[in-house]
């Protein structure tokens, strides 16, 4: 097997590329590992957790509405963080540049990570810096990683029955405002992004309620983020198709290209099930946030497998984890 | 002269009445014995002097059954004086399960015979008719393993039931008002409505408009008359979905011109709905904006007294669904579901085991597999592994071979909801029991995404099956053809070997070798499904130009949106690239601005095909290219005439006609053009778009022109009802190579 652009798309494809990379016999360092596949893995020190995750980040176009590869380099790892209940402490950024590119955009990138360190209060801590030949990279690429604090780590693989879904805020946003840039669509509005820092919110929905599950739906968006937790879960999870916050701009766009909201990344989001007595805390402990004022509950977890959408028409139809391209299905 | 043996008789020998059937030889021939039902076969212990007459009239079977051999065997005892039926023995449950059968025409006079006991009874049957597949829960096939265990026999069955002289001696339905299923009438909330006959109650409500759900044979009807059927289209959401209509037999020229064949197909003890062209084109739109309509004769008693009671002489019905849900079957589930969409419920108390809605013919093919038909039992040897073909996602059925017979089940549907998965893996499983399979093989779809494939993955990994994905296309050429030929597929979407969107492909060989050397050209589908749901955007794929934005816009499509399409067409953003025939036409339909928003599947094409009705076609000059070696027919050129004669005021029909005609040649040419290449003198058709008699016809002709035979399966559906079957055929060809 050689591998293929769709191996980097998420979704199932990627699965068979992971079970090669992920392939180490030393994989745990004590606590969560490697083995779990989840947003970032757990040391226990002392009677605290140590959080560890690390992410590479590209993006094209570098600068868009609603932020940049700074500022995604940055959330990204916070929310990693985050969604296993850690604090952001520590960051390290090692970044790969291509010859030739404007110091002037390494300013803002630099300006702009710094700004979302400040959101949260974290620091980048240490780094690494190469500079490629023309035509070995696209631009730039940012990695990031990051460690946190935590007293009780937080799973994606914790929902139990009776659990209600909340997502924190809009689907969609950013999948959707990088296509519209990228490809040039006048779609009459502005999408913008969703990329943000999430830790000040989560921080107050964990002191809201119990939260038994969560994760941030990026690549593979929404329909791969809870596909995931549903089935590391073993349960089954319904979702109400009315209930799913998505911004009219973006379920215009994404109706006229044809592109279901739900496959595509979100930068500034969490998904989460909490037992049904706290929903309502988390939710007003969300919504009291910036970053979360749109959160609202989007159905519930029982027994069984899958991820079901119960349509607006009365009907219910399958969400499933997307593959790379979307493949047309109907005769 | 070989006076005794033990006669083994097999095929369908299970609720055809063949027990009684030799009973009432062995009396006439003074044989003596017994008889014994063993699933797929019946075992006759016969002695007496006239044996080879006895067994001459034997091998003849009755009129339901289908006979695969009679083997005649010692018999090592000497049989007590006279004849009789033994308990049938459990256990060998290779059997095959008889279809459901329309109730027939003594059945029907012993309902109308004033004073007789079965007058006015609505589950009247006999040996020779009535429903088997809806009601068997087990093999073989008697009472106490059927939905009519629950209804003990009154004395008066009981005695007909042991009475070798009668028609229903043996008959496992028999059932009279004492003793059988009852009817009741339930008022929209599902409440019992007290009325001394249902029935004649339920015909005032219908003669006064009123929209009823019909508990049948294989699940609900929701039924109404013409008057109403506006009504019940807004009711159910589906405005323009042609609705199948029930009309007593000298209605039927009164709404159709039927043919010969379309007679004796609606006669047929299938009872299908036939669609047959109306009698004028442009008539009876409330039940169907095509130029044809599915019509069927009433198949029960229960039809028979509705109608005897019914003022008018045409009954809406439809299949009661949610939209792409299996028929509902439950009482309860019925009332739940269909409350507020109904006025009332006419329902029976007799358990539906088995859901099948009705079949549904046309020219002769099969569109809809389902009752009458199914389970569909065909023999062919495909080796000796058991081979399951889960079918593709619309339109499925799904087929178990086994020891020599392929076994296919009534339509599953569009297997994309919970519900309808639901419903496959239930069918496979019923019918899996009943045949007694055990997977060795599981075929299935190429398709990543279809949920038959996860099903099929999922079964695989739980009975160790071997898994073997076929291309669809090829799964519509094996359904049709196991012999050496250049095979057409023409449908909507199918997924193909290197991840682009098949739909109209020429094959050359024999299944697993069939070699895919031409195709129409690969043209944009702009954001994929969404060009199948909204043909516009397929017909800017094929045409995207200044002058199509521009019909665009003129037709209501706002700046933004038709920008967007344009850009995501120039930039490929989340656009397929497709050579399905079905999408070509579905462009045409858009171009000619017949149809814009597709509400049930087809309607495009089918709507396109009704707009062609007395259009004259004319030959238009085909181009052709070449795709990474295969030949290709450049409908790009074909949808641009069609713009061009209509900017030039050529009339509709006209252009319609044409563009079905010049497809189908095209299409035809390239079969025609590989087939003398190869030496090859059959061209197989197959798919969706075959039904279409324009384009069969016209391909037809075509392949007759050219000294070449023409094949075409009446066997399975041209659509994806053939898929499982296909499927079944291509993995046992593939595995033996
Ligand atoms: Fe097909
Ligand atoms: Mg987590
Ligand atoms: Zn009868
Ligand atoms: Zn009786």
């Amino acid at each position: 097997m050689k591998v293929n652009l769709m191996h980097g798309a998420g979704g199932e494809v990627m699965g068979e590329l992971l079970s090669v990379l992920t392939r180490f016999s030393h994989n745990n360092a004590g606590g969560i590992g490697l083995e779990s596949l989840d947003d970032g893995a757990v040391i226990p020190i002392g009677d605290k957790n140590l959080v560890f995750t690390t992410d590479s980040h590209v993006v094209h176009p570098i600068f868009f509405p609603g932020g940049d590869i700074g500022r995604i380099a940055v959330s990204g790892t916070i929310n990693d963080l985050a969604m296993m209940g850690g604090r952001p402490i520590a960051l390290s950024c090692a970044m790969i540049i291509q010859e030739g590119f404007d110091v002037a955009d390494l300013e803002r990138i630099v300006a702009s990570m710094d700004a979302a360190l400040g959101e949260v209060g974290a620091s980048i801590v240490t780094g690494d810096t190469k500079v490629l030949e023309r035509g070995a990279l696209d631009g730039i690429v940012i990695n990031t990683a990051g460690i946190g604090v935590t007293e009780r780590a937080v799973r994606d693989n914790g929902l139990q029955p009776g659990d209600l879904i909340i997502a924190s805020g809009t689907i969609g946003d950013h999948g959707l405002a990088i296509m519209a840039h990228r490809e040039g669509f006048d779609l009459g509005e502005q999408i913008r992004s969703d990329v943000a820092p999430l830790w000040g919110m989560i921080e107050g929905a964990l002191a809201a309620g119990e939260i038994h599950a969560m994760k941030d739906p990026t690549r593979g968006g929404f329909a791969n983020a809870i596909n995931e937790m549903a089935s590391k879960s073993g349960v089954r999870v319904e979702i109400d198709e009315e209930a799913l916050p998505i911004r009219r701009s973006v379920r215009s766009a994404a109706a006229m290209l044809g592109i279901d909201p739900l496959e595509v990344a979100n930068e500034g989001k969490a998904i989460m099930g909490v037992a049904p007595d706290d929903a309502e805390a988390v939710l007003q402990a969300l919504r009291s946030h910036p970053y979360g004022r749109d959160a609202a509950i989007i159905g519930r977890v029982t027994e069984g497998k899958n991820v079901v959408m119960r349509t607006s028409i009365g009907g219910e139809r399958f969400i499933e984890p997307p593959v790379g391209d979307p493949v047309p299905r109907v005769c | 002269m070989q006076n005794s043996g033990t006669i083994v008789i097999r095929g369908i020998v299970q609720g055809v009445g063949f027990r009684p059937f030799v009973y009432a030889l062995a009396e006439k021939y003074g044989i003596s014995g017994w008889v014994k039902n063993l699933g797929s076969r019946v075992e006759i212990a016969a002695a007496g002097a006239r044996f080879s007459e006895f067994l001459q009239a034997v091998s003849t079977g009755t009129p339901l059954s289908v006979i695969d051999s009679v083997e005649v065997l010692p018999l090592d005892e000497t049989p007590a004086d006279g004849f009789v039926i033994r308990q049938s023995a459990t256990g060998a449950l290779d059997g095959m399960i008889p279809p459901d059968v329309a109730v027939c025409e003594e059945c029907i006079r012993d309902i109308t015979t004033p004073g007789g006991r079965y007058e006015g009874y609505w589950a009247t049957s006999c040996v020779n008719c009535g429903p088997r597949y809806s009601i068997i829960r087990t093999l073989p096939y008697d009472r106490e393993r059927t939905a009519m265990e629950d209804f003990p026999m009154c004395g008066a069955c009981d005695a007909e039931y042991t009475d070798p002289a009668s028609r229903r001696h043996h008959a496992q339905t028999i059932a009279c008002a004492a003793c059988g299923p009852s009817l009741s009438l339930l008022d929209g909330g599902g409440a019992a409505i007290t009325c001394t006959d249902p029935i004649s109650r339920a015909a005032e409500l219908l003669d006064a408009g009123k929209i009823l759900a019909i508990r049948g044979i294989g699940g609900f009807h929701l039924s109404c008359i013409e008057e109403a059927a506006e009504t019940l289209k807004r009711r159910l959401g589906r405005t323009e979905q042609p609705l199948a209509v029930m009309v007593p037999p000298d209605a039927v020229e009164h709404y159709v011109v039927p043919t010969e064949g379309d007679r004796e197909m609606l006669q047929n003890r299938i009872r299908p709905i036939v669609v047959i062209p109306k009698c004028s084109p442009t008539a009876h739109t409330g039940i169907s904006p095509l130029h044809t309509i599915g019509v069927m004769l009433p198949y029960t008693g229960l039809h028979h007294l509705l109608f005897s009671h019914l003022r008018h002489d045409l009954l809406v019905m439809t299949s009661a669904n949610m939209p792409g849900t299996p028929m509902v079957t439950a009482t309860d589930e019925g009332v739940a579901r269909l409350q507020g969409q109904v006025d009332a419920f006419l329902v029976h108390d007799r358990a539906i085991q088995n859901r099948c809605d009705d079949s549904v013919m046309r020219d002769g093919y099969i569109l809809r597999l389902s009752r009458g038909i199914a389970p569909k039992r065909m023999a062919i040897d495909l080796g000796d592994r058991c081979i399951l073909g889960v079918g593709p996602e619309l339109n499925s059925t799904t087929t178990i071979y086994r020891n020599g017979f392929a076994v296919t089940s009534p339509h599953v549907g569009n297997v994309r909801n919970p519900q309808t998965l639901a419903y496959l893996q239930e069918t496979v499983e019923k019918i899996g029991a009943l045949l007694g399979a055990e997977f060795e093989v599981i075929a299935h779809d190429l398709h990543p995404r279809f949920l038959s494939t996860r099903y099929a993955h999922e079964l695989a990994a739980e009975c160790g099956a071997e898994l073997v994905p076929v291309q669809h296309h090829r799964a519509h050429i094996a359904a049709a053809t196991r012999e050496e030929c250049v095979g057409i597929a023409i449908d909507g979407v199918g997924y193909g070997d290197d991840g682009t969107v098949w739909g109209g492909e020429v094959f050359a060989g024999a299944s697993p070798d069939l070699e895919r050397i031409a195709h129409l050209e690969c043209v944009p589908m702009p954001g994929g499904d969404l060009a199948t749901r909204y043909p516009e955007r397929m017909l800017y794929g094929i045409l995207p130009t200044g002058e199509t934005l521009d019909l665009l816009s003129a037709r209501g499509w706002g700046e933004i949106e038709g920008g967007v399409l344009a850009r995501q067409v120039e930039r490929g953003v989340n656009v397929a690239m497709t050579s399905s025939a079905g999408r070509v036409l579905d462009a045409a339909s858009a171009l000619l601005g017949i149809c814009r928003e597709r509400t049930f599947d087809g309607e495009p094409a089918m709507k396109l095909e009704s707009a062609a009705v007395g259009g004259r076609a004319e030959d238009w000059n085909l181009s052709f290219g070449t795709d990474d070696g295969c030949r290709t027919l450049l409908t790009s050129d074909l949808l641009q005439r069609a713009a061009e004669a209509q900017r030039a005021g050529v009339n509709r029909p006209d252009i319609a006609a044409s563009v079905q005609h010049n497809l189908a040649r095209g299409i035809a040419t390239l079969a025609v053009d590989a087939a003398h290449e190869r030496g090859i003198n059959t061209v197989a058709l197959s798919g969706g778009v075959a039904i279409n008699p324009a384009i069969r016809g016209t391909i037809h002709a075509c392949i007759r022109d050219a000294g070449l035979r023409f094949l075409m399966s009446t066997e399975y559906p041209p659509g994806d009802g053939c898929i499982s079957f296909g499927q079944c055929v291509y993995a046992a060809a593939l595995l033996d190579r």
